[in-house]
């Protein structure tokens, strides 16, 4: 069914080029293949994308699976070792020792990594839980080529960008060679590939109980204090959650230009509306009241 | 269902000879049996939504999981807007009490397309099966709330395509009602019946008749358009191919807010009758209230913007919104104020319509005014998605609209059924209403306060002490809803009859019989005075 989309919409593009008055024939053909389309019946819906929530770039070949396989109440590793900002080596288990947000990013990454831990950031604050005491957050490069010095200067960073007092203890960021951060982004079902000097990845973050138990997946770059209260609340009480948003945006480049042919659709339409009610009360206001010749026994 | 033998009925509507049994209703084409089958059909599905609404208050009883899991809210909360809106309240008054009052009250026999009337029906009926066809078939029932926002409804499993498919039949159906009533009411007026004199619920449906038929075209439009995503892949709304997600949004506002006004204006017509009638007093401001049917439809058609706000539109646009919503609450201040000095120094009788024309103008005020708060950039930002939307939405549509017709049950029926109810308990069931309405829904107000978002069915345990009055609120709500209509049925059926004009008002439904011959009137009427003019109708 998707070819078929697609047909359309190099149809209607290939219109807008080449014609001068691109978009007549498109309503139609579209509207035609709609309705027969829809008497195919309810079972030609398109599968619950499940848990595909990528934001991979369109285009890409896909040679391995990028996104997330969510693994709710799976648990990671807790034995696995990495460094902190301070380039001390840690367990895992020493820094889970409550609910805690893991957000898998690197540091080097131009784009969302730093749209999603400002969100964080920003979110942090409003969460009314206590840091340390009662939940911890992990950023964890899986960049196995970064160092304790890129994650210092992320951890400089985004905790001066909280404008609000946030224990050092709180938030750590985590390097660690290429089998840790594997063993942990498979265990929690994240997908992800280098590019060039880029990764394509999931905008995501999970939060885990104190025994490594996965709890929550949270998607996107803005987080929600509710959202994030509830999450720890849940993994404080080892219940698994379900997902709450599942939609992610896309990290695309806009062309104005590709749109043409929806507006042109739209015009089309409204001046077809506008015109038709604008005659008809040009009409009734011409035509006024209807002379009534009273028949005995109906019309 | 007809109402007994003994009453003078020999050439009322109900005697109407031609086809039998159940053809006699679904084949007619007399505007009032069309309107009763509005009225059965829009109250059999407002029932089951109300079911539906106290399963939803039911599980956000106490936090977690209490009745139900997070799919099957999604889906109950869904279908509670989808039929609560598209299959009872916008079709629900120009449906119900536009066909069965409109035609007589501007002294016509029928309206002017009979047939059309009926195939509305129709469309209507068809167009709820496929809606309900939609929860059984499929993926299941939709999940996706009742706007179908994409990307998710161009995405989920659930049976969308069929569900907005029964909507699009829907819309036809609205579309061709307002058609219909606006040819009726340009042409087929009574001698005398001038537009100054044409009762004001009939400019609140002519008002709304002209949403019907200019915006529901567009909600046609962009439903296809979702199912073109959904089963074609057309990428209209999606960014990776070119669309535009926010495309859908302004779309579906675009009709879903006069939608709004498609619901409220018949009942503010409803409100601007009963009030002069149960004051003994023509109406305040005629002309004003007229006009400011005619301004809110107008301006209610260029805020749907309001919608957006957390959305991602552009400042200016959304202070251009922000304003023009302001400037609708003009208009509906006007309707307010006119209705209120109609009651100065009237000769006030507290009945049940007038009781609950009374709860609509304070309930539909503080709907109003919390709309404000939500058209307000600012303080939107704040209340954007949470309970408090949900609270706001249901002062306007239940404490406004549904009180509006259940005022207008009250006061018409009696007219078409020859009986009336019994006073009392109607009272006592109004009372329980408004008690347990306030404490279901201003709980909701103060929870999106708060910060408790909508849509979900968990929620922090700060929250769970006016959750719970909420739900107990809907108890309260519910059991005066089924003893009105207990009471209201029972005296339609068996209650003390009635004359031509109990309530004293001096519109041309009353001056027929009781119950109204088929074809309206014995002569056509000549109309020598206005709808309120109590002392030229001869009314002490």
């Amino acid at each position: 069914m998707r070819k078929i989309g697609d047909i359309i919409r190099d149809m209607a593009r290939a219109s807008v080029i080449i014609s001068p008055r691109p978009c007549r024939l498109v309503p139609a053909v579209l509207l035609l293949l709609l309705l027969t389309a829809s008497f195919c019946g309810a079972h030609t819906e398109e599968q619950l994308e499940k848990h595909r929530h990528g934001g991979a770039p369109i285009g890409e070949g896909a040679a391995a699976p990028l996104g997330v396989d969510e693994h709710l109440g799976a648990r990671i590793p807790l034995d696995l070792t990495f460094r902190d900002d301070n380039g001390r080596q840690v367990r895992l288990a020493e820094l889970v020792n409550g609910p805690t947000i893991i957000l898998p990013v690197y540091y080097g990454c131009t784009n969302v990594c730093n749209f999603q831990q400002q969100g964080l950031a920003s979110a942090l604050p409003a969460v009314t839980r206590i840091p340390v005491k009662e939940y911890r957050v992990l950023s964890v490069s899986f960049d196995e080529n970064e160092t304790p010095v890129q994650a210092g200067h992320a951890k400089k960073m985004y905790l001066a960008g909280m404008n609000a007092p946030f224990p050092a203890d709180g938030w750590h960021f985590l390097t660690g060679d290429a089998l840790n951060v594997r063993r942990l982004t498979d265990a929690a079902g994240i997908q992800f590939r280098r590019a060039g000097r880029d990764f394509i990845h999931p905008v995501t973050s999970f939060v885990v109980a104190r025994d490594g138990t996965i709890v929550r997946y949270l998607y996107g770059t803005t987080y929600l204090p509710k959202d994030l209260t509830l999450a720890l609340l849940e993994a404080r009480d080892g219940k698994v959650g379900t997902t709450i948003r599942t939609v992610v945006g896309y990290c695309f480049s806009f062309d104005p230009t590709a749109k043409t042919y929806v507006f042109n659709l739209l015009r089309v339409s409204a001046t077809v509306v506008i015109l038709s009610a604008g005659g008809f009360l040009a009409f009734l206001l011409l035509a006024g009241r209807k002379r009534r010749i009273r028949q005995p026994g109906g019309e | 269902m007809s109402p007994a033998a003994d009453l003078p009925t020999t050439d009322s509507f109900w005697n109407d000879t031609g086809r039998r049994g159940v053809a006699a209703w679904i084949f007619s084409t007399d505007h009032k049996r069309i309107g009763l089958l509005y009225l059965y059909s829009v109250l059999a599905f407002f029932l089951a939504a109300v079911i539906l609404g106290i399963l939803l208050r039911l599980e956000l009883m106490a936090p977690g999981r209490t009745i139900m899991g997070p799919q099957t809210y999604n889906a109950v909360f869904t279908v509670h807007g989808v039929v609560m809106i598209f299959l009872f309240i916008i079709p629900g008054f120009p449906g119900a009490f536009g066909n069965l009052v409109m035609p007589i009250q501007i002294g016509a026999r029928d309206v002017a397309f009979p047939r059309l009337n009926l195939f509305s029906w129709w469309l209507y009926i068809v167009g709820a099966g496929i809606i309900l066809a939609s929860l059984f078939t499929g993926g299941g029932p939709p999940d996706t709330g009742w706007t179908f926002y994409v990307p998710f409804s161009s995405r989920t499993g659930t049976n969308v395509s069929l569900a907005v498919f029964g909507v699009f039949v829907v819309g036809f159906s609205s579309i061709l009602t307002g058609l219909n009533f606006v040819t009726t009411i340009h042409r087929l007026r009574a001698e005398g019946m001038t537009w100054g004199r044409l009762p004001l619920f009939v400019w609140s449906l002519y008002a709304t008749a002209w949403v019907q038929i200019l915006a529901t075209p567009i909600l046609g439009i962009t439903l296809v358009m979702i199912i073109a995503e959904r089963l074609l892949g057309t990428g209209l709304f999606d960014p990776a191919r070119g669309g535009d997600p926010l495309l859908y949004q302004h779309l579906f506002w675009i009709y879903s807010h006069p939608a709004v006004y498609i619901m409220i204006l018949p009942g503010m017509g409803v409100i601007s009758e009963i009030m002069p009638v149960f004051s003994r007093k023509p109406i305040f401001g005629y002309k004003m209230i007229a006009f400011s049917s005619i301004a809110i439809a107008a301006a209610g058609s260029l805020v749907w913007g309001h919608h957006m706000f957390t959305s991602g539109m552009s400042d200016n646009a959304i202070l251009v919104f922000s304003f023009l919503t302001f400037i609708v609450a003009i208009p509906s201040a006007i309707k307010v104020f006119n209705w209120v000095s109609t009651l100065y120094r009237g000769s006030i009788s507290l009945e049940a319509p007038m009781l609950f024309s009374l709860s609509f103008i304070l309930l539909f005020s503080i709907g109003g005014l919390t709309g404000l708060i939500l058209g307000a950039a600012a303080t939107d930002i704040h209340v954007h998605d949470t309970q408090f939307v949900v609270g706001h939405f249901h002062y306007v549509i239940f404490g406004g609209a549904v009180f509006a017709f259940l005022a207008a049950m009250h006061y018409w029926l009696p007219k078409f059924y020859g009986r009336r109810y019994a006073e009392k308990p109607a009272i006592v069931a109004w009372a329980m209403m408004f008690v347990g309405f306030n404490i279901t829904y201003f709980s909701m107000m103060v929870l999106g306060m708060k910060g408790m978002p909508r849509r979900y069915y968990d929620y922090l345990p700060e929250f769970a002490p006016l959750n719970l009055a909420s739900t107990i609120g809907s108890w309260i709500l519910v059991a005066g809803l089924l003893l009105l209509l207990a009471n209201l049925f029972r005296g339609l059926l068996k209650g003390e009859p009635i004359g031509k004009n109990p309530w004293g008002a001096a519109t041309l439904e009353w001056t027929t019989t009781t119950p109204p011959p088929t074809e309206n009137f014995e002569q056509e009427p000549v109309v020598t005075h206005g709808p309120y003019d109590f002392k030229g109708a001869g009314i002490p």
